[in-house]
């Protein structure tokens, strides 16, 4: 009797999920950059730090929505909070669902229409956790100051960012309005397909 | 308050890519990753399935044989993950003889297998092939996660041919309220899924695992990565969990459909509503002596979820472990390996 041995393409390493990643992080990096910038020149001038941090923020805020318009234009930024989405694409395109807004050939185009919509209310729901989880951070490093502790690296910033949106995801993962979502987004893919269609 | 200035920003960021750049030429240079240590032999095979016994390390294991029945959902390797990192080494080393059932890889000649297919033919002649093998009556289960819940389902069903039951990170109550898998399932519809796709692929699983943690699954997990690029050692024990994770078989359909609607959108297992095969899977009729085994940090089954079966299996000799950790962790951690096999060894040896 042989040895049951895995399909060819399930052993390797995938290198380009830690090269997207280690982009993303660079993107992190260069985000933060300025507002580093701005709170050591706040300080050095007895200004008002609270403020530097909230209009930082705003800006991180202003920049998300623009990637998320446009995620084209800003992929490796748009990264740091579509990681989700991009792995539902990724799912979809397993199964011969293109990400783009071209319709699945021979799919009902009522029914590529309504996936697209519910994948667009997904988009929704993921920046919005995103949003939520920048307030987040700035109230944390906030507190942080208030306390007197410091942050002492980018790569503690960027674990207290994925702490935070790991806090708000994980509210919006539970709420009923995701889990009727996410139920909707699998059956809006199915209905595009005809029935024993789907790619094997 | 933040404390790099720009320019530790800037010399952090270079390091980064420095480490990166080196540390994928290390990556380039591994050879391939190996899972799944120690030595076995196939002794029995039905279709897909292979029935592994692993080669005992004591002079006279225990006459009863103990048949490990694993998950449809990833591999089973998960139970031997490398030198250092295997509960059934742990259970060979405490005198046991361990058997374990590899389903294989599913693939679209399978989407007809069914529950019954799986829990009153595959597990059913596994079961068997052991009682005649070691001269048995009865021999000791284990079931892992889905599989314990499939194990639930042959015991009540066959009762005396099980000996011992030990569950570990089992699902019994599907509709505690901490349940994050069935909140993910409650609306997707079943039938469509099967319906249009056959088989459910392994993808989609890796989807909802992925999406219950996707910063630090799909993200931080990788940037993290980057610090132990320049650690074989430690590189090769990532690729081997990357592997796993990754090792997802697609799931035959009418044993999906069955599993998802009846356990996890209608609750029947704990109801005592489950039909396998035309049979009422009644847990009342689990009364040899049960160990069930949980993790009290488990994010995909929570503890209650497991523990819901002291209330309706009809055990005597009912006991609980409860171990200090998660999901993954209560097989591959440092101190699973110390606590979770001697303990399930000596609740089993003692029987």
């Amino acid at each position: 009797m042989a040895e049951q041995t895995a399909p060819p393409d399930s052993s390797g390493f995938d290198i380009e999920l830690l090269l997207k990643q280690a982009r993303t992080y660079l993107a992190f990096g260069e985000q933060l950059q300025p507002l580093s910038d701005r709170l050591h020149e706040t300080l050095g001038q007895d200004g008002d730090w609270g403020e530097a941090l909230r209009q930082h923020f705003d800006q991180l805020k202003a920049a998300l929505a623009q990637a998320a318009d446009d995620p084209g234009s800003h992929a490796d930024l748009a990264r740091l909070w579509t990681v989700s989405l991009d792995t539902w694409q990724q799912t979809a395109a397993s199964l011969g669902v293109p990400a783009t807004l071209a319709p699945l050939a021979g799919a009902n185009p009522a029914a590529w229409q309504a996936y697209q919509k519910v994948q667009g209310q997904y988009l929704d729901l993921l920046r919005q956790a995103a949003r939520d989880a920048l307030d987040l951070m700035e109230q944390r490093l906030g507190e942080r100051a208030t306390a007197g502790a410091t942050v002492e690296s980018l790569r503690e910033l960027y674990n207290l960012w994925v702490e935070c949106n790991e806090e708000t995801y994980g509210r919006m993962l539970r709420s009923p309005e995701y889990g009727a979502l996410n139920g909707c987004l699998l059956n809006a893919l199915l209905g595009c397909y005809t029935r024993g269609d789907a790619p094997t | 308050m933040i404390g790099p200035t720009p320019a530790q920003i800037t010399e952090e960021l270079r390091n980064f890519q420095a480490r990166l750049a080196e540390g994928a030429r290390t990556l380039h240079g591994l050879g391939p990753i190996e899972t799944g240590v120690l030595p076995r032999d196939p002794v029995y095979q039905e279709d897909k399935l292979v029935l592994y016994r692993y080669q005992p390390r004591v002079a006279e294991p225990n006459p009863v044989p103990l048949l490990i029945v694993y998950a449809l959902v990833n591999r089973p390797y998960m139970m031997d993950l490398q030198e250092d990192r295997s509960l059934i080494r742990g259970l060979l080393d405490a005198g046991l003889d361990v058997y374990l059932i590899d389903w294989g890889y599913p693939d679209a000649g399978d989407r007809h297998l069914s529950l019954a297919d799986y829990v009153l033919r595959y597990i059913a002649h596994c079961v068997d092939h052991l009682r005649e093998r070691h001269q048995q009556d009865s021999i000791n289960l284990l079931g892992v996660c889905q599989g314990g819940a499939l194990s639930l389902c042959f015991t009540a069903l066959h009762p005396g041919k099980v000996r011992n039951l030990v569950t570990m990170v089992t699902p019994v109550d599907f509709h505690t309220p901490d349940n994050v898998l069935t909140h993910l399932i409650r609306h997707v519809d079943v039938d469509l899924l099967v319906d249009t796709l056959g088989n459910l692929p392994g993808q989609l699983l890796n989807f909802t695992f992925l999406s219950l943690s996707p910063f630090r699954l799909a993200g931080q997990k990788y940037v993290d990565l980057v610090d132990i690029l320049d650690d074989v050692q430690a590189l090769q024990n990532f690729l081997r969990m990357e592997k796993w994770i990754f090792d997802s078989p697609d799931q035959a359909g009418e044993a999906f459909r069955q599993f998802a609607k009846d356990f996890f959108q209608q609750n029947k297992l704990v109801k005592g509503e489950v039909v396998i095969g035309g049979q009422r899977v009644d847990l009342r009729n689990v009364t040899m002596p049960v160990l069930n085994v949980y993790a009290s940090q488990d994010h995909l089954v929570p503890p209650a979820a497991s523990k819901a079966l002291a209330g309706c299996c009809g055990s005597r000799d009912y006991s609980e472990l409860s171990f200090k950790g998660g999901h993954i962790g209560i097989y591959v951690s440092g101190r699973a390996q110390r606590e979770v096999p001697p303990a399930i060894a000596a609740w089993l040896l003692a029987r």
